[in-house]
């Protein structure tokens, strides 16, 4: 005799197949769940399924989603397995392979003849048959006929639950180890999404350790010189400030992360100062050409010091070349015009304005408009004219 | 058969518990809403309200405290999210005769529905 159903059972599993291959490219756990909990209930024509994933916040199980009729389908975020849980307690055993007539699931339908077998090896009142039986109403409590549990190193992450087919049919084998494998896709995706979390808040915090390491460092210049105290705060404000108004200009297109490198250049712009003397860096009277000579020495010895800093690359250029002038005559490599990076001629710029208009050991602060004037005085020589036009625009509107 | 009304704004819930407890032989009710609801009590005179706090139009709170201006001590059981204490104890003061936290646990539901319905 043919059984009639063959054709049809054979077509419904490519379905499933082809549609599993698809959803590899799925990442989202809460996605993939919810495109496996409907394509099991239309393809494979059970009355309802459902997921049920640990919640790991209120370490506990929850049902998160289920599809099929009314009344079966259990709302989402309404049910929920406490450890405490018979199906849960089962699952969680590592004897609970050996117990299962199946190799993946635990299925109604065998659950009395588990319960048969462990009295019969155990004896009546053994614990097993007791915690096997409680299964039972739970699962029929659930409405469910089969429940596939998906593991993560030995961690019981999901849960599938399977209402009874249509056609009232048993579930094969085959189809088992199907439900089997997409459980176990969706417990893969939920560990990966926790790893990705993970690494990210990783990341995060080393940035942010990073970032505050090095505020620490730009402080120490400070300590040794009282002049240049809250100086490199207010350089690197002016930059970060000049270059959002060009880049709102449209003067300039900066590439990623420009901001935060700048940001960088300016809190490090000086840190070479630590190597020059402390009889130079506050002498109140005229430089000579020696002592000169080593202050300006400040640039490279700012770039050897941070050199061993990869994540300092981009901002390296601006502690360098931020005493270069546009006009070539500047220091340390006497660089023109375009050849100076951007955020050096920036960071130029912004670091003589603070310089102007605070105190220092040789002179006391000028009038912020003189500074101004200044500077514009001396766009195309000194400074870059896009820089020197950006922080003039901030001036006027009272941004500086 | 002992009468339970099933007060939630969300269909699948009232659906559920409504197929949930008819399993149970029990006459199932159901209400999407507070004006619906203090309808049906006051009709059906059910014999317990499951009565979600969380609801759009009239709260599960605004339920209770109609309910008992109108000198009506239906057995209530309150499903809860999580609420503040202040709801907590004034729905203690209004008489109510559990809670129950969403997301439940099916077993503890029955218990505490059944163990009030079947209650003499």
């Amino acid at each position: 005799m043919i059984p009639m159903k063959l054709p049809t059972k054979i077509d419904y599993k490519k379905e499933l197949e082809a549609a599993s291959k698809t959803m590899i490219m799925i990442h989202d756990p809460k996605t993939l769940m919810r495109l496996i909990v409907r394509m099991i209930v239309s393809k494979v024509k059970v009355k309802h399924a459902g997921m049920i994933l640990y919640d790991a916040q209120r370490d506990t199980y929850i049902v998160r989603i289920s599809r099929g009729e009314r009344g079966l389908k259990i709302p989402a975020g309404y049910a929920r397995l406490d450890h405490k849980s018979s199906l849960i307690r089962v699952f969680s055993r590592k004897e609970y392979k050996s117990l299962s007539f199946r190799q993946n699931a635990l299925v109604l339908d065998d659950l009395n003849k588990m319960i048969w077998q462990e009295s019969v090896l155990n004896g009546v009142n053994n614990g097993i048959g007791e915690l096997l039986h409680l299964a039972k109403e739970e699962m029929q409590m659930f409405s469910a006929i089969a429940c596939v549990p998906a593991y993560c190193q030995d961690t019981l992450l999901a849960i599938l639950l399977l209402g009874e087919k249509m056609d009232g049919e048993h579930f094969d084998q085959d189809e088992l180890d199907f439900f089997s494998a997409l459980a176990s896709d969706v417990a893969m995706a939920i560990k990966n999404a926790q790893l990705f979390t993970d690494l990210k808040k990783e990341a995060e915090r080393n940035r942010d350790l990073f970032l505050r390491t090095t505020t620490v460092l730009a402080s120490t210049i400070e300590a040794k010189d009282r002049y240049t105290r809250g100086h490199t705060e207010r350089v690197t404000d002016y930059a970060l400030a000049i270059a959002r108004q060009m880049a709102a200009n449209g003067s300039l297109t900066f590439p990623n992360n420009f901001f935060e490198n700048l940001y960088l250049a300016g809190l490090l712009h000086d840190i070479g100062k630590i190597a020059v003397p402390e009889s130079i860096l506050g002498k109140p009277g005229k430089l000579t050409e020696e002592e000169i000579k080593i202050m300006r020495e400040h640039t490279l010895r700012g770039v050897e010091i941070l050199k061993p800093l990869a994540e300092l690359e981009e901002s390296l250029k601006g502690v360098k070349y931020h005493h270069e002038r546009y006009d070539g005559k500047g220091y340390p490599d006497g660089l023109k015009g375009d050849e100076i990076p951007i955020m050096a001629a920036i960071i130029a710029a912004a670091d003589t304005l603070d310089a102007m208009t605070s105190d220092r050991p040789y002179r006391k602060s000028m009038d912020k408009n003189y500074a101004i004037e200044e500077i514009k005085r001396n766009s195309g020589t000194q400074f870059h004219p896009v820089v020197v036009q950006a922080l003039v625009e901030l001036f006027e509107r009272g941004e500086i | 058969m002992p009468k339970l009304l099933i007060v939630d704004d969300e269909i699948d819930v009232c659906d559920f518990a409504k197929h949930f407890f008819t399993k149970r032989n029990i006459e199932v009710s159901v209400a999407s809403g507070g004006r619906e609801a203090l309808n049906i009590i006051e009709t059906q005179k059910p014999d317990l309200v499951l009565l979600d706090i969380r609801m759009e139009e009239m709260t599960g709170m605004e339920v209770l405290r109609q309910l008992r201006a109108q000198n009506n001590n239906v057995k209530v059981i309150m499903v809860t999210g999580v609420e503040d204490e202040g709801t907590l104890k004034e729905s203690q003061s209004l008489g109510v005769k559990g809670y129950i936290h969403k997301p439940l646990v099916l077993e503890e539901l029955e218990k505490i529905v059944m163990g009030e319905l079947l209650e003499k």
